[in-house]
């Protein structure tokens, strides 16, 4: 079920929150142990905070779409009075007094938290395998990972254990479980949600979004999730405009859709290739332009990305590494120990380089209104997995799964990630849409439009 | 091995007591081969500050 289909049978009275928050509950329970898409289930205070919707309702209050929706938030954003991890053991014991932006924000639309979901340690990572709280597996084959880092956000909503939940994305840990669950991923515009409250990672790169099961659940997401926040010093003062598509017969007439000439289609595999080719061709059939763009270099862009967040993040987290070092996963403390030897000259040289191809990208995005490039280059590698064969290349896993995706987390683009197909296996494979800052909108009106067009978001998990 | 344009990664990692293995120092050799060919890319008319200008709180949230 979807938060739209869920929200309509609560109006609708078919179903009350306490149905939908006990159906999701017994998915955890069934589920979770193999699976290990939840750290903490919060079952007890859900059932409270269904029961309050319920009793709201019953009274006359609909506080929008969310109200009642059983939801998750990812385990680095803090809640108030639960156990916030960031899937490490440094903050294995820490309850926070307070509730992040995003968690109050659900709160106050009266979406029920479910629990808290398992990331990949400190969310600084792709494979949500985790050392201290073991790997998250991929309902679609579970000896494979679900991406990362907010892996256990997108497998939980993957397999209904929760309707929506909350992710982050530093580089791409948000698009790159969608691509690999086969769900909507939403990293927002810079600024257009604000951070307070998550544990952070890259303080430049760091966006707060939705993962759901469709690009409409998303825009309902969001809707709640945006809007101006002045205990996050980045976060944008400006009006938050009606996010929901229409409900059917979108067209893309009069739209300009770009395809890159390089770097996106190179070093793919095939399927994923097809997939996405597919997809722009069926924008094309509603309507759309498709125009050739040729980028800035996207190995360039990326290189100023990871410069960017290896330096931020051993800062952030500098206090903690020189006294407890063995608390850290040993890929993780890797990164960080990196980051401790990035010259501050390539730090700075690299936010100057930003703002240049950001500029770059602005005029491109001022001839078309989006792009459309695959998100993964690749379907779910296997738990462990530390290399693969892509494009008659063999890649380190881990960068061949955030190549599509980490330098729009440089740029601050909105980028919405949506399921472009199945390979053979039966595996998802996904696509990005990018668009101009503050322009999700329209990335969720083409995103729908395509979701309408073909049907992907009915095929579920075999379980 | 170090590149001959790039930090002595070794030598500065064991300077700060940090135990990097060969595949680490590989990528950090890699980022800066790459950034030092961006440099050609940098607009070296700009103010470099700019970058980090600070902007004025809004005075009002919209919402």
């Amino acid at each position: 079920m979807t938060v739209l289909e869920a929200a309509a049978a609560l109006r609708q009275k078919r179903v009350s929150s306490v149905e939908l928050t006990l159906a999701c509950l017994e998915r955890i329970e069934k589920l979770n142990p193999t699976l290990n898409a939840f750290i903490t289930v919060t079952a007890g205070l859900a059932l409270e905070q269904a029961r309050q919707a319920d009793g709201e309702r019953a009274g006359g209050l609909d506080r929008g779409p969310l109200h009642g929706i059983p939801v998750a938030h990812k385990d680095l954003f803090c809640t108030k009075d639960v156990l916030t991890t960031s899937g490490s053991r440094i903050f294995s014991s820490y309850v926070p007094n307070f509730d992040a932006a995003c968690v109050w924000r659900l709160r106050q639309a009266g979406a029920v938290m479910l629990g808290k979901t398992n990331l990949h340690e400190h969310a600084y990572g792709i494979t949500s395998t985790n050392p201290h709280y073991g790997a998250v597996r991929n309902p679609w084959d579970p000896q494979r990972i679900p991406g990362g880092s907010s892996g256990g956000s997108a497998v939980a909503v993957a397999t209904g254990m929760a309707l929506a939940a909350t992710g982050s994305d530093t580089g791409g840990s948000i698009r790159v479980p969608a691509s690999y669950c086969g769900l909507t991923g939403l990293k927002p515009t810079f600024g257009r949600v604000s951070k307070f409250g998550a544990l952070p990672l890259g303080f430049s790169l760091d966006h707060v979004g939705p993962l759901t099961r469709t690009v409409r659940d998303a825009a309902a997401v969001l809707q709640v999730l945006a809007g101006y926040d002045p205990r996050d010093a980045c976060s944008v003062n400006r009006p938050v405009p009606d996010y929901m598509p229409p409900a059917a017969g979108i067209s893309l007439q009069g739209l300009k859709i770009g395809l890159p000439e390089n770097f996106f289609f190179e070093k793919l595999d095939p399927q994923v290739d097809h997939a996405v080719h597919f997809l722009a061709y069926t924008a094309q059939d509603l309507g759309a332009e498709l125009v050739d763009v040729r980028l800035p270099g996207g190995h360039q862009l990326n290189v100023i990305a990871q410069v960017t967040l290896l330096a931020e993040a051993a800062s952030v987290h500098e206090p903690y590494i020189r006294r407890r070092r063995k608390e850290y996963g040993g890929d993780v403390a890797t990164l960080i120990d990196m980051g401790r030897l990035i010259p501050a000259t390539d730090y700075i040289q690299a936010q100057r380089l930003r703002r240049r191809i950001q500029g770059v990208y602005l005029d491109i995005l001022a001839k078309v209104d989006c792009l459309l490039v695959p998100a993964t280059p690749i379907v779910a590698p296997h738990i462990g997995q530390a290399e693969v064969a892509v494009g008659g290349q063999v890649e380190d896993t881990r960068l061949a799964s955030t190549r599509l995706v980490r330098g729009f987390n440089a740029l601050g683009l909105p980028v919405l990630a949506l399921p472009a197909g199945f390979s053979q296996g039966g595996l998802p494979m996904g696509c990005q849409l990018v668009g101009r800052p503050f322009d999700e909108g329209l990335l969720l009106r083409i995103g729908a439009a395509l979701e309408d067009r073909t049907g992907l978001t009915a095929r579920t998990p075999p379980l | 091995m170090s590149s001959s344009l790039g930090p002595a990664w070794k030598t500065i990692a064991e300077a700060q007591k940090i135990q990097l293995s060969e595949t680490s120092i590989q990528r950090l050799e890699a980022i800066a081969r790459t950034m030092l060919g961006l440099r050609g890319m940098i607009d070296w008319s700009e103010e470099p500050a700019q970058v980090f200008t600070a902007t004025p709180p809004t005075e009002k949230p919209v919402e």
